[in-house]
């Protein structure tokens, strides 16, 4: 048990992987239709949209400073309404529209950055703030002019639909395209690049950083607007696979993002976490939303349950670290620290 | 700690909301000949009571250098819980009590999440956040309460004095927590927690226990609110309350409350919550369209952060 524990205590992502596995498994048995492929599918399209988010809040969290960002739903639901407009009301190219669809997420994502690193306001207080204004900039966005009401578009040409709609060898355009070339490129920056590894060295200390000629402002902004583009990509793929685009697309996805990132291992203190460990908690979240739904479980407890996942796995992950540090036993217990 | 009232006064930032209040006031009075009639600046201080009652909590929550997001869902399910109490016939003195005792309750489940299990503020209220919405969910059945005693929605409708009860829950529950945090010594503890917890810790405060106090306060806060939200609306449903959590922070953030902890007053958050009324109602009487409301308090809260920040760096003072 203690050998087992250690193992855990060291490599989370083991951890993570044993879980998913298990929890394939168990809803494989009990729950019909779930080991099927159209749902597999299905369970892989849902899981790139929320993953990308999670990728953003994952990259925003780890670069420290109390770095979250909540507004990572609203600026979903702009960006996709930024692509409506343009291509419903307008009638934009699509892919011009695409363009300024991603370009509103960056913009979204580099004015919290620019919030957060410029004038030092808390990244939660900045993006509370922007969640409100990106959410009321969607809703004026989305407003029919002959009316005055904010209405939802479904006016997307076919060729934009194989994005969220298509598969390629039975596996969905998005994730083979898009999802793991961007897991790819993410995991390698953080990993092998000084960008990354600057990143850890900002989120970790941000003085030592400092002092070993980091600019932490610059670190930090990037993310942010890294941030931004990964949730303006999520907003296009979304709206093409709902061929729709909504005001209220992106509503309750900052928890659900906030919390596949804090599952899969990325410290809120900062300067911890890695992109597999995330990718492998986003399964974990998908698969257990998925299994309950097909099981019949009302959505609410979706969340509820997503709820307790994120204390359970904040929670382990003190029993666990603690763990480590009487081993090490130069240390005391850890105090509690505040945000 | 003697200060000179007058002094003080002008140097505090509860001057500055004042100030604003009254500035916006006019404005909004000359545009709008309603804005500054009995009946609708009656109307906003019943609108706030709420969410200056939840602010009180959560300034305590803040200043300890934690965020409180459950506040939202601990409203809703002492909602329901006190509409179902009313509908069964219970007494209003008994339902508030009740509603007292449910907020406490849950307060004490984040506050143990907090202080015993040392998760952070965030992620322990992220989590309570969504599974006690999902208790409200539970215990509504996916219904609706309405149609509630005539008795449980008088706490909102009666009044003392010409002014409405809750206005002067809000009030008393202000001045009462102003004292505590200022003059009592477990208030002052919860700003030292808030400027530096190690070095609270190391100076013989309980740290702990202060932090579990404090959720437990603001659960109490959240409950009192609940009741009123419930008598105010005449009716209960499953978003009951969402989204109130981020009104209450916005107005406790605006009311001077520091996020990153250490400063901050319930009275300031009481004005803080005042202010964002004021806005909000006056721009629907000015027919600035509701959809802009977002866009607005984003905004507020956004320049009220960023004066502070420019005004302590004049003063030499970096945030770190």
């Amino acid at each position: 048990m203690n050998k087992f524990l250690d193992i855990i205590a060291n490599n989370r992502n083991i951890f993570l992987g044993v879980i998913l596995i298990l929890l394939i498994f168990i809803f494989s048995f009990i729950v019909p239709h779930f080991f099927e492929l159209y749902n597999i599918s299905n369970m892989t399209q849902y899981g790139v949209e929320i993953g990308l988010l999670a990728f953003a809040e994952a990259f925003i969290i780890i670069s420290g400073g109390g770095g979250i960002d909540l507004s990572v739903g609203s600026l979903l639901s702009l960006s996709a309404m930024v692509i409506g407009v343009l291509v419903g009301r307008h009638n934009f190219n699509i892919w011009l529209a695409v363009i300024f669809g991603l370009g509103t997420g960056a913009l979204g994502g580099a004015f919290n950055g620019f919030l957060v690193n410029l004038f030092k306001i808390p990244p939660l207080l900045v993006t509370l703030s922007t969640m409100y204004i990106y959410q009321s900039l969607a809703l004026l966005v989305s407003v029919e002019p002959q009316f005055g009401n904010p209405m939802p578009i479904s006016k997307f040409p076919n060729n934009y639909l194989f994005i969220g709609q298509n598969t390629i060898l039975g596996i969905p355009f998005q994730v083979l395209i898009i999802f793991i070339p961007i897991f790819f490129i993410l995991n390698y920056y953080l990993k092998y690049t000084t960008f990354g590894r600057n990143l850890y060295a900002v989120g970790n200390n941000e003085k030592t950083a400092k002092f070993s000629g980091v600019s932490v402002e610059k670190t930090r902004f990037i993310t942010y607007l890294v941030g931004g583009i990964l949730v303006g990509i999520a907003a296009v793929i979304m709206t093409s696979r709902i061929s729709s685009a909504r005001p209220d697309l992106g509503e309750g996805y900052n928890l659900q993002a906030i919390t596949i990132a804090v599952l899969g291992g990325v410290s809120i203190f900062g300067g911890e976490g890695n992109m597999l460990g995330v990718v492998l908690s986003i399964g974990i979240i998908v698969v257990l939303y998925n299994g309950l739904q097909l099981a019949g479980v009302n959505a609410i407890w979706q969340m509820g349950a997503l709820g307790l996942v994120l204390i359970g796995s904040a929670l382990g992950h003190n029993m666990l670290s603690q763990r480590a540090e009487r081993r090490c036993s130069m240390t005391q217990l850890p105090i509690s620290k505040g945000l | 700690m003697k200060k000179t009232l007058l002094g003080e006064l002008f140097k505090k930032r509860e001057f500055t909301i004042i100030f604003i209040i009254i500035i916006l006031s006019i404005v909004f009075g000359i545009l709008s000949k309603n804005f500054l009639s009995i009946s609708n600046i009656t109307n906003i201080f019943i609108q706030i009571s709420s969410i200056g009652i939840a602010a009180v909590g959560m300034t305590m929550v803040i200043i300890t250098g934690g965020i409180d997001v459950s506040a939202g869902s601990i409203l809703g399910i002492v909602a329901v819980i006190t509409a179902k109490a009313a509908i069964a016939g219970l007494s209003v003195p008994l339902i508030l009590i009740l509603g007292i005792v449910v907020g406490t309750l849950l307060g004490s489940i984040n506050g143990e999440l907090v202080s015993s299990l040392g998760v952070p503020p965030i992620i322990a209220t992220l989590g309570t956040m969504s599974f006690f919405r999902a208790m409200v969910f539970q215990l509504l059945g996916g219904r609706w309460i309405s149609s509630f005693p005539e008795s449980f929605r008088k706490i909102s409708t009666s009044n003392f004095l010409n002014i409405p009860i809750p206005i002067w829950f809000m009030f008393f529950l202000a001045i009462i927590f102003t004292y505590y945090l200022e003059y009592r010594p477990t208030g002052r503890y919860i700003y030292a927690i808030g400027n530096s917890i190690e070095a609270a810790r190391v100076s013989g405060i309980p740290t702990k226990r202060v932090l579990l106090l404090v959720y437990i306060f603001a659960g109490m806060m959240y409950g009192i609110a609940g009741v009123i939200v419930a008598a105010r609306t005449g009716i209960v449903q499953t978003n009951t309350g969402s989204g109130f959590e981020l009104a209450v922070i916005a107005a406790t953030v605006l009311g001077g409350t520091n996020i990153l902890g250490g400063e901050g007053s319930a009275i300031g958050s009481m004005l803080g919550a005042l202010l964002l009324a004021i806005i909000t109602n006056g721009m629907i009487l000015i027919n600035l369209p509701a959809l802009t409301e977002g866009l607005i308090v984003g905004t507020i809260i956004i320049i009220s952060v960023l004066t502070d920040i420019l005004k302590l760096r004049r003063r030499g003072y970096q945030y770190e």
